[in-house]
């Protein structure tokens, strides 16, 4: 138990997705502009994140390391990346047609986005099981969902502040994620503990 | 001057999250409605500029997303208005729609793993809790849309000139 709850704040706070691995930075920059916004696409990339990490660990485990095709790793990785996309979309779509109103615009953006394909091939180094690897995928997307949340709650009051002319609008986003990411350093400390 | 911000802004206060849409269609008391292509992070055009017609494409997604809303106001086909859902809805529903079929999949897995210890029970495990958070979550999504707090409400028509604040 106590080797999962380290491999999860390991993957959430220490090497986060975001501030440490530098993975996701369009959706980071992009739409984080309000609070609601960051959560929907927080959320929605959690859960293709999660899902999809564990179509990739089927497909490592069963088919390309099985048949010596790891070369078509990278390829393959984003067909089930797309795929999860896909199923997620047309799922919240049956499920619930307010829903996919709400959020659907977000789900075309993740197939993109990096932090997804970039967890996917971390899992791969890991070289973890089947649990463990799902589980880091989920913490990681955890950690992605956290930054993004605080990173819009503070580009809102940064709206209101008095800002240098020179440095409105993405220079000063850009020094506060600094910001941010020297904080989340400090949880870099925990593993020598 | 910060100060003088902070007092003046009430956090507790509900907000909405506002957006266009333009009228396309008035059936009898229902208003039918497609939602504006917004420009804050690109999704809507880069489905549009992938060159693939059909599925995906820009037309196929706003027509995927219109929704009604009763007519009012004496609105006619082509207008611009102003739509708005409580911020509180988009986080119940992301809620919903993600966190409840995760929580139960995760929560499979874990007893899964526990009970059995092998990977192959652990995915079957994973796959069926995913079904059965799916089935929650398309109830919880029913009991909200019951309750209309996953509508969209017609607040005003909107000047063609005015843009999306984002």
């Amino acid at each position: 138990m106590k080797e999962y709850v380290l491999l999860m704040i390991g993957a959430a706070l220490v090497n986060n997705v975001i501030l440490a691995r530098f993975l996701g930075l369009c959706s980071f920059m992009g739409v984080t502009t309000r609070i609601d916004t960051a959560v929907g696409m927080g959320m929605a990339t959690t859960f293709v994140i999660t899902v999809s990490s564990m179509g990739n660990w089927g497909v490592e485990n069963f088919l390309l390391q099985p048949y010596g095709l790891g070369y078509l790793r990278t390829v393959t990785f984003i067909l089930v990346i797309a795929a999860a996309v896909q199923f997620t979309e047309m799922t919240v779509k049956k499920i619930s047609p307010p829903l996919f109103q709400m959020l659907g615009i977000y789900l075309p953006l993740i197939t993109t986005n990096c932090a997804v394909l970039g967890v996917a091939l971390l899992l791969v180094e890991g070289k973890m099981n089947f649990i463990s690897s799902t589980l880091f995928a989920f913490s990681s997307a955890l950690g992605f969902s956290l930054v993004m949340v605080i990173f819009a709650g503070l580009r809102e009051r940064l709206a209101l502040a008095e800002v240098p002319r020179l440095f409105a609008g993405p220079p000063i986003g850009f020094i506060v994620a600094s910001l941010l990411a020297l904080a989340f350093m400090g949880f870099s400390g925990m593993s020598t503990n | 001057m910060d100060d003088t911000i902070e007092d003046s802004l009430d956090y507790g206060a509900p907000t909405l999250v506002e957006g266009f849409a333009y009228v396309v269609a008035v059936e009898g008391e229902t208003a039918w409605l497609e939602p504006e292509q917004t420009t804050s992070c690109g999704g809507c055009a880069s489905a549009s500029a992938c060159g693939a017609k059909g599925i995906g494409t820009l037309a196929e997604r706003l027509e995927a997303r219109r929704f009604s809303i009763p007519h009012q106001d004496g609105l006619r086909v082509g207008e611009r208005v102003v739509v708005g859902v409580s911020e509180k809805a988009l986080v119940k529903a992301s809620l919903t729609a993600y966190a409840i079929p995760l929580a139960v999949m995760l929560i499979s897995g874990g007893v899964a793993q526990w009970a059995v210890g092998s990977d192959l029970a652990t995915m079957a495990a994973m796959a069926g809790g995913l079904l059965l958070g799916l089935a929650g979550a398309r109830l919880n999504a029913g009991r909200l849309n019951a309750h209309g707090e996953l509508s969209p409400r017609y607040l005003r028509r909107a000047d063609v000139a005015i843009t999306c604040h984002f």
